[in-house]
């Protein structure tokens, strides 16, 4: 079966400041998400969670190896089709309605006109944003925005669903909203990529968990295999950083 | 197809709703209207001089809308991360240039309309209907700015709006200048001079080729070979601008 996402020794490095000096974003990343997975991306600030995402939604080009999505490399637009992906923090053509920014989105996946009228209400509905569909962007809060985030990312129904920080700013009705949401899209059977900070959402969502620190792999697998006999997997994610403190010290990587 | 109309069209939405835009054209609109009042304390062929401020403001005006949407048009989707809800579709890059430059000069188009229209109308109510040399003009005045966009779009793939502002003024004037260039090359002794000066009338922009003004104000006939080659030159040249400007951003990384 063809892998939803699969990366081989992805790496990216970034050339910063005046003097272009080098730093490593993501180091010989690999990965394989199968369909219908629900699968938690989870490390600390600047692992390279946002950065793996970047490259396979083609906002970035890798610097080394390879990334697919259902056997079809980023590199290409097409690629794209098959996927719904909800940046983190984001942000609108503010002078656009939730009703128009939806119906443009759905043109961009030339969706056909019946077809994308019925979906646009039907989650505006579900997002219980219907009764401020026709209010522009720019008087909406961040929680609001977040819906109308995944209205889009699900609007042509897709295969994959690729979601960064979802939940980051949420309060906790809307986490609850966001989480519903994953927690129906996986029970359709649809394949979940989501990075997040809050442990207790992944643990209670997902199938698979990858660990990234540093912009390495520090351990993927079934949520039982990868916490085995530690607390939580807080506690190996803790564990982890730790690590690789320590063997940044030793002069070790 | 579909998906480049839908991304011009945005644009367009975006362009129109701008207060800012509409500040222009108001300010347009009443230098249009004052040149009509000028013929009342002019002495002379009135008619020339209504016809000679009115175009000018129409391109002067025209210019600044230009520049003034074309610098920002894809560095404020970058700035605003709204790019990353459009890349992340099966919307190549090439496409999404493409579709905001269309939704640009569907804007322009209809600014440019608008004032002619304005023209037309207080002409007619006054004098006569205007010649046809000055609608050509106005076509003309159209490829002109689809140029002078092609520039400002190239620019704001990878600079910001007041660096990519410099940059498109000076391409203005220099294209301005072009036909000074070739004259002043062709006066000098040295020959290294004289190719530097051919190579740089061939490489850089000539708007001189589409300001056909002073033919409008005189209603004096525009040769068919004159008008046509303006406009393959115009769009042979903003397709090669255009290129560029999808290939810088091809290669750019959407912080």
């Amino acid at each position: 079966m063809t892998a939803a996402i699969r990366t081989e020794k992805l790496g990216k490095i970034y050339r910063v400041g005046f003097f272009m000096r080098r730093v490593e974003g993501l180091r010989d990343l690999d990965l394989e998400v199968q369909p219908g997975e629900a699968f938690g991306f989870i490390g600390p600030n600047g692992a390279g969670k946002t950065t793996t995402i970047k490259i396979l939604m083609g906002l970035h080009a890798a610097t080394s190896g390879s990334a697919e999505i259902f056997g079809t490399p980023v590199g290409e637009a097409s690629a794209r089709r098959r996927v719904g992906f909800l940046p983190e923090r984001p942000y609108f053509y503010e002078h656009l309605t939730a009703r128009e920014v939806l119906h443009f989105y759905g043109q961009l996946f030339e969706m056909e006109s019946k077809h994308r009228k019925d979906r646009v209400e039907m989650l505006l509905e579900r997002v219980q944003l219907e009764r401020f569909a026709d209010v522009t962007l720019a008087k909406y809060s961040k929680g609001m925005l977040q819906r109308v985030g995944l209205c889009q990312a699900l609007l042509h129904d897709p295969d994959l669903i690729v979601l960064d920080e979802p939940m980051s700013g949420l309060d906790p009705v809307g986490r609850a909203l966001v989480r519903d949401l994953i927690l129906e899209q996986r029970e359709a059977g649809k394949t979940v990529f989501f990075s997040s900070h809050i442990l207790s959402d992944v643990e209670a969502i997902c199938d698979q968990v990858a660990i990234l620190v540093e912009g390495q792999l520090r351990g993927c697998g079934t949520l039982q295999e990868v916490i085995a006999d530690r607390e939580s997997l807080e506690a190996v994610l803790v564990g982890e950083m730790s690590k690789v403190v320590d063997e940044t010290r030793l002069g070790v990587l | 197809m579909k998906r480049l109309w839908a991304l011009a069209h945005n644009t367009f939405r975006e362009a129109v709703r701008d207060r800012v835009l509409y500040s222009i054209l108001f300010f347009a609109i009443g230098v249009i209207v004052l040149s009509l009042a000028l013929q009342e304390i002019t002495v002379g062929d009135r008619d020339k001089v209504v016809r000679s401020v009115a175009l000018g403001s129409i391109a002067a005006f025209g210019s600044v809308i230009s520049m003034f949407l074309g610098i920002s048009l894809v560095w404020k989707e970058v700035e605003r991360k709204t790019v990353y809800t459009i890349l992340s579709k099966p919307i190549s890059r090439w496409m999404f240039v493409l579709g905001k430059y269309v939704g640009m000069m569907m804007t322009l188009a209809v600014q440019i309309a608008v004032m002619v229209a304005v023209y037309t109308l207080l002409l007619t109510i006054q004098q006569s209907v205007p010649p046809p040399v000055v609608y050509i003009s106005a076509i003309l005045l159209f490829v002109e700015l689809m140029l002078l966009t092609s520039w400002a779009t190239l620019f704001s793939t990878y600079s910001a709006p007041t660096t990519a502002a410099a940059f498109t003024l000076a391409v203005f004037l220099i294209g301005h200048l072009a036909d000074d260039i070739w004259l002043y090359g062709s006066a000098m002794e040295s020959e290294g001079a004289q190719h530097v000066a051919k190579l740089l009338y061939w490489v850089l922009p000539n708007f001189e080729m589409f300001n056909i003004r002073s033919h409008a104000v005189h209603e004096l006939p525009i040769p068919w070979e004159q008008f046509s080659g303006a406009i393959a030159y115009g769009f042979c040249y903003t397709g090669a601008v255009l290129a560029v400007a999808m290939m810088v951003f091809e290669r750019r990384d959407l912080k």
